[in-house]
């Protein structure tokens, strides 16, 4: 308590006009930090509140929704929508991963060639034009991905699938989920990718290249693994983005109400599109369980991150300038 | 290295072009295949309409009823996809419906906006109106305000705006200029009034119609739009959120009321109807359907094409 008291009274205790100053600037960036930092806590409150509500309270007398059930069910609501409480979230987590997963799969390798082709290997004109199209590409707006899938994609995966022999609804498939998901996370991955290669130190390509290492050997061998750090940082974010994406992914995923969907061709759904789906006209429990998706979201979303972390700082470090 | 490159990228772009097959080359429509399954969420007031007018209306709710494998998607949606998808069959709203795909009779009678007025028709669902209890305005002009909103909603200038925006009014026989006489707040000046309107967003260009053209006809009231879903038309003017903030002086409903949303009299009615229009692919044999087809092909007992034709 002593301390406290003096702590606070050495905040207030000048010594000349300068370091008063100082400590004025330090409240004030004190000040914004509490500001940002407090929305996430509201958001987070404010969700959480929403959220719980179906699993503690009697919703209106349709009964608790079980949260054992909820996280490990294989169907979205068994029952009349409004009057039933047997809501299912598991098989949509196992989905939601798998897309996400899937995605990165994809577009990891062809981001990450694309940022050592700009960094490396392109004229420097070509690279300033390819640098600004990754930086377009990022900036495009979800929705008009999606608008992209449902247009042009669905059709295509459509004829591919009937050219398989198999029989796609429309093209809404998890192939077209992924398409769109890796169009959008591409972006990322590149420019990040980009910048980790860039600021690999110049010592270590030319030790490289002058140990006899022809520039193909230098660029994989070396080169990538001194920017795999920033590279793996990248992944996160691609699949951070992957994991968040609502619009696009609710326009041709499908909205599969049952069972995970592994096929390539079948109809799946996310935890996004599940929450987007009937949103404006939906009430009542309908309405709480989307928060409580949301809470789950946000909860993989944290697991997700906290092992890609664990992952990278297992894969180590080499000193970058 | 270089040469594989090269090799790969043209085996990438030759293998898409050869996906993207010319649609015209395929009329062999096989009637063997499996129906693929289109609908709208559970909350959408089209899916309430359309699975009360095919006799399953409990799986206006209730997904599990439904066929095992369904794609749910939006209005233009189900549009899009029924334009790709040979073996799909889907339901839309009567206005949304285009050349790109086919609509199938309903019962023997075409899905015409003719046929619905005339009641042949019969797969549709009613757009309709609640307002406040007559004796719970604030004041006596907003209510007056309000019936002849209402009465404006029954005359042919109602209707020819109604029709305009996709719908299907009721009968009218006179115009606004008939009755205005009855409603004499119409000749003062109500710019200082606001009306509130609210409820199901189907409506809502409807609405936005209706108010853009009524307010100049009836002192320039204030029309306020705030369209939130059907369950709201009826909460907010009489039921629980009735004098909360978000209260309303007309609701609208893109569903019959439920029992639960029982009104005061004289407070509730019917302004058009809405026609659903069960679609499919141009290249589809079928031109015709009833209502226990499609319950049929919705609840999962026919599975493909053939049982339907035969």
């Amino acid at each position: 308590m002593k301390t406290l008291i003096s702590n606070i009274k050495n905040l207030f205790h000048f010594n000349n006009k300068r370091e008063a100053l100082d400590k004025i600037v330090k409240l004030v960036f004190l000040l914004a930090t509490i500001i940002s930092a407090s929305f996430i806590v509201i958001i987070i409150v404010f969700i959480a509140e929403e959220g719980i509500k179906p699993f503690i309270t009697d919703n209106n007398g349709i009964g608790r929704v079980d949260f054992w059930k909820f996280i490990t069910g294989t169907t979205w609501l068994e029952g009349t929508t409004f009057k039933s409480n047997l809501y299912g979230v598991g098989y949509i987590i196992v989905n939601t991963l798998y897309i996400a997963f899937l995605s990165l799969l994809i577009a990891l390798p062809i981001g990450v060639l694309t940022a050592l082709f700009i960094a490396k290997i392109a004229p420097k004109k070509l690279s300033e034009t390819l640098r600004t199209i990754i930086e377009l590409l990022a900036a495009i707006p979800s929705i008009v991905y999606g608008l992209f899938g449902s247009g042009v994609l669905l059709p295509m995966i459509y004829n591919l699938a009937k050219s398989f022999g198999v029989q796609s609804p429309g093209g809404n498939s998890v192939l077209a989920t992924v398409f769109v998901l890796v169009l959008m996370i591409l972006p990322t991955i590149t420019a990040l990718s980009e910048v980790a290669i860039r600021s690999v130190g110049k010592e270590i390509e030319q030790g490289s290249l002058a140990l006899g290492a022809t520039k193909t050997q230098t660029n994989f061998k070396v080169i990538l693994t001194s920017a795999k750090s920033g590279i793996f940082s990248s992944a996160i974010l691609g699949i951070g983005r992957a994991l968040g994406e609502a619009t696009a992914v609710s326009l041709v995923a499908g909205n599969s109400r049952t069972g995970p969907n592994f096929g390539v061709f079948d109809i799946t759904s996310t935890l996004t599109s599940t929450m987007l789906q009937g949103l404006k006209e939906t009430i009542g429990i309908d309405y709480d369980i989307r928060f409580s998706v949301g809470i789950i979201l946000m909860i993989v979303i944290l697991i997700t991150n906290r092992g890609l972390n664990y992952v990278k700082r297992k894969i180590g470090n080499v000193d970058v300038k | 290295m270089k040469k594989s490159l090269i090799l790969l990228s043209l085996l990438f772009i030759g293998s898409m072009y050869a996906c993207t097959s010319d649609k015209t080359t395929e009329v062999l429509w096989d009637s063997t295949s499996n129906i693929s399954l289109y609908t709208r969420d559970t909350s959408s007031g089209t899916r309430a309409g359309f699975m009360a007018g095919i006799g399953f209306d409990d799986a206006a709710e209730d997904d599990s009823l439904l066929a095992d494998q369904f794609v749910i998607k939006d209005n233009t949606g189900i549009l899009t996809s029924m334009a790709t998808d040979e073996y799909g069959i889907g339901y839309i709203s009567l206005a949304s419906l285009d050349d790109s795909v086919k609509g199938l009779n309903f019962d023997g009678v075409e899905p015409t906006i003719e046929n619905v007025v005339n009641n042949t028709y019969g797969l549709k669902r009613p757009f309709n109106f609640v307002i406040r209890d007559l004796n719970d305005f604030a004041n006596d002009t907003e209510k007056e305000i309000t019936l002849a909103f209402i009465a404006f909603l029954g005359t042919t200038d109602g209707a020819d705006i109604i029709t305009n925006e996709g719908a299907i009014p009721l009968e009218s026989t006179e115009s606004w200029d008939d009755i205005k006489e009855e409603h004499d707040v119409c000749n003062l000046d109500n710019s200082g009034i606001t009306i509130k309107f609210g409820g199901s967003d189907s409506i809502e260009k409807i609405a936005l119609a209706l108010t853009e053209s009524f307010s100049p006809k009836c002192g320039n009231f204030v029309p306020e739009h705030d369209h939130t879903g059907s369950s709201d038309g009826f909460k907010r003017t009489q039921g629980s959120e009735k004098d909360g903030d978000n209260y309303k002086h007309v609701g609208f409903a893109s569903r019959p009321f439920k029992d639960s949303e029982n009104g005061a009299e004289g407070t509730q009615g019917q302004l058009a109807w809405d026609a659903i229009v069960a679609i499919v692919h141009l290249n589809n044999e079928v031109d015709s359907v009833s209502a226990e087809d499609l319950k049929k092909i919705y609840s999962g007992v026919y599975t493909t094409w053939d049982q339907l034709l035969n």
